[in-house]
């Protein structure tokens, strides 16, 4: 699955973007499969804007994503969701847990969404060991703190088939030791696939060996 | 145990929210289906009570069809004909399943009982295509090789002589098989020509109140007696499936035409009940829309109330079509239940009434019609169609 960019720009940051000099906005960006990308992107660049233009939750733009050469638009809602169980997997800023599951739930939804799911319910288990949220897996998601939540977040976009991970700021709720075990876990997890990801964060960090940096 | 991927969506999609509609709609459904089935039912069953009454051996009815002798038309007989455009017409009918003349003889016919019983009379023959003859009988032909005559006669006849006739007139009553044990002296003529048969009685019929002969035998007589032309006939015979149809006997009343009226008595009764079968079917499909504009109400407001749920869902990569098919079986074995308990519960009455006719010597099947099963696997179909339709529709809406 191949990603590209053509002079994306989104409507409401147009005119400060038109201000200033961008690796990503305004260009075209072709992001090569399989390599660790990370876009270095300071508060109010559109940081999690261009994360929802890429995963196609958003669309206020003007240029195109090219997904396959064709726009997000061109495909069905089925396809799309296709695309999302098999070929792209997401962790957004906000989490987006559902608070009426638990914590493994959340994960299970995921899980087996696929009518053939990727991973065993052994793996997630062995996830949720290597992340220290063991003990939270049968805590409703409402009750869950912040770090948890982006724990959970994490695997559950680790146990569906990708070719592309996409990440908004995947560690800003951790501490430095729960990151780098996410980091290791992440990394693993893309190099079985042969996948590559795309992070967005507000600073620089050597958390994974990226291929190709970018300022938003 | 982990839960399946239906049993995470039945956690976030809470369905239990427009139960009021729901149980509305349900009823709805239900009570509209109750009256849809029971309207078919008893448009069957009516059919069957009509058709018990009548010889169950015979499938269908054969009426002899002839225009009213009015007072304004005596004299002139050929005002009682039918054009060919009338014959037309009236073969083109939907009732009409089979068609045949009835041919008169254009000569004179006189007959002669044998022996010493000194009986004479002017009489006269018809003959009708053999298919609409209820008498099945090996003598019934005749070549012109033959001398004799097989005759048919009407059973009426033969009731008329017998009780009406031999009782006032002290004279000896007959039976059938005397009748066709005597040979009779028929005599044919035209003018100077004359010829003479023996005429045989060789049946009697219900159904045609007419002194029969074959129609090859007709057919010879006219050509060589009559006056060569054909003419045209006075009265037709209709074979039709249902005398009771009131279709029929419209047509014949308004074209002024005449049958056996016992034959097509049913016909306004028919006429009322398949009236009150249709307002009973009426109501039950105003109903059955009302049901489907709730439900399409109910399914969207579970829609709506799970909006960001749902969103969520999609984002994730859940497939528009995994929620529609998530939610449509929620809602098919409601469906199924409800068409199951309005067979139950039409098919009690269907075993009640049938009781209770039996008591009065009508006899309707016990069971319910094919037709019935039928249409509630029909009305099934159709409010899932429908609901599977507004699900699609509202969740591509949010999506």
């Amino acid at each position: 699955m191949q990603i590209q960019l053509e002079n994306l720009v989104p409507v409401p940051l147009r005119d400060k973007i038109m201000q200033r000099s961008s690796d990503i906005w305004n260009r075209q960006v072709t992001f090569t499969p399989g390599g660790f990308t990370k876009i270095k992107a300071p508060s109010g660049t559109g940081k999690t804007t261009l994360v929802h233009y890429l995963y196609h939750i958003r669309t206020d733009y003007t240029g195109q994503v090219l997904v396959n050469g064709k726009t997000w638009d061109s495909y069905s809602k089925d396809a799309i969701a296709g695309m999302r169980q098999e070929q792209v997997s997401v962790i957004f800023q906000d989490l987006r847990v559902f608070e009426q599951l638990t914590a493994l739930e959340n994960i299970e939804l995921k899980r087996v969404m696929n009518a053939a799911p990727y991973c065993t319910a052994e793996k997630v288990k062995e996830m949720a060991a290597r992340l220290n949220v063991t003990h939270v897996l049968n805590q409703s998601g409402k009750t869950l703190s912040y770090g948890e939540r982006q724990r959970i977040a994490i695997i559950r976009a680790l146990v569906q088939p990708f070719q592309w991970l996409i990440m908004d700021e995947p560690f800003s709720h951790l501490d430095e030791e729960n990151a780098q075990r996410a980091a290791l876990l992440i990394a693993e997890e893309c190099k079985a696939r042969n996948a590559g990801f795309i992070l967005t964060d507000l600073d620089n960090d050597n958390r994974f060996a990226y291929d190709t940096h970018y300022n938003l | 145990m982990m839960p399946s991927f239906y049993q995470l969506l039945k956690k976030i999609i809470q369905t239990g929210i427009g139960k009021a509609r729901l149980f509305m709609a349900a009823g709805g459904l239900g009570i509209a289906m109750i009256l849809l089935l029971i309207a078919i039912q008893a448009h069957t069953d009516f059919d069957q009570l009509l058709h018990n009454q009548r010889n169950a051996n015979e499938s269908a009815d054969f009426l002899v069809i002839n225009k009213k002798i009015t007072n304004a038309m005596m004299g002139q007989n050929a005002k009682s004909e039918f054009t060919p455009a009338e014959i037309a017409d009236l073969r083109q009918q939907p009732f009409t399943e089979a068609f045949g003349f009835i041919t008169s003889n254009q000569y004179k016919v006189t007959a002669a009982a044998p022996g010493e019983l000194h009986f004479y009379t002017d009489m006269f023959f018809e003959s009708v295509p053999d298919s609409f003859i209820d008498v099945k009988n090996d003598e019934w032909k005749w070549t012109p090789a033959d001398n004799t005559i097989p005759i048919i006669l009407p059973n009426d006849f033969l009731n008329l002589y017998n009780f009406g006739f031999a009782l006032s007139q002290d004279l000896p009553q007959i039976s059938q098989e005397t009748v066709k044990a005597l040979p009779m002296k028929v005599t044919i003529s035209q003018g100077l020509m004359t010829q003479e048969f023996t005429g045989r009685i060789v049946g009697f019929s219900d159904r045609i109140s007419s002194f029969l002969v074959p129609g090859s035998f007709m057919d010879w007589a006219n050509s060589k007696f009559g006056s060569g032309q054909v003419a045209a006939p006075s009265r037709v015979i209709i074979k039709t499936k249902d005398p009771s149809n009131p279709l029929l006997s419209k047509y014949l009343e308004e074209k002024g035409y005449t049958t056996n009226q016992d034959k097509i008595k049913y016909s306004k009764t028919k006429l009322i009940v398949q009236m009150i079968v249709s307002v009973i079917g009426f109501f039950g499909l105003v109903l059955l829309a009302f049901a489907l504009v709730v439900f399409s109400m109910f399914i969207q407001l579970v829609i709506a109330s799970c909006k960001k749920e749902i969103q969520l869902l999609v984002t994730l990569g859940t497939a528009p079509r995994q929620l529609q098919r998530y939610l449509m079986r929620q809602f098919v074995p409601l469906y199924i239940t409800i068409g199951i308990v309005a067979l139950l519960l039409v098919a009690a009455l269907q075993w009640l009434a049938s009781a209770k006719l039996a008591g009065h010597d009508m006899f309707i099947s016990q069971w319910l019609s094919v037709g019935t099963a039928c249409a509630a696997l029909l009305v099934i179909v159709l409010v899932y169609i429908v609901n599977r339709s507004s699900v699609s529709r509202y969740i591509n809406a949010i999506s």
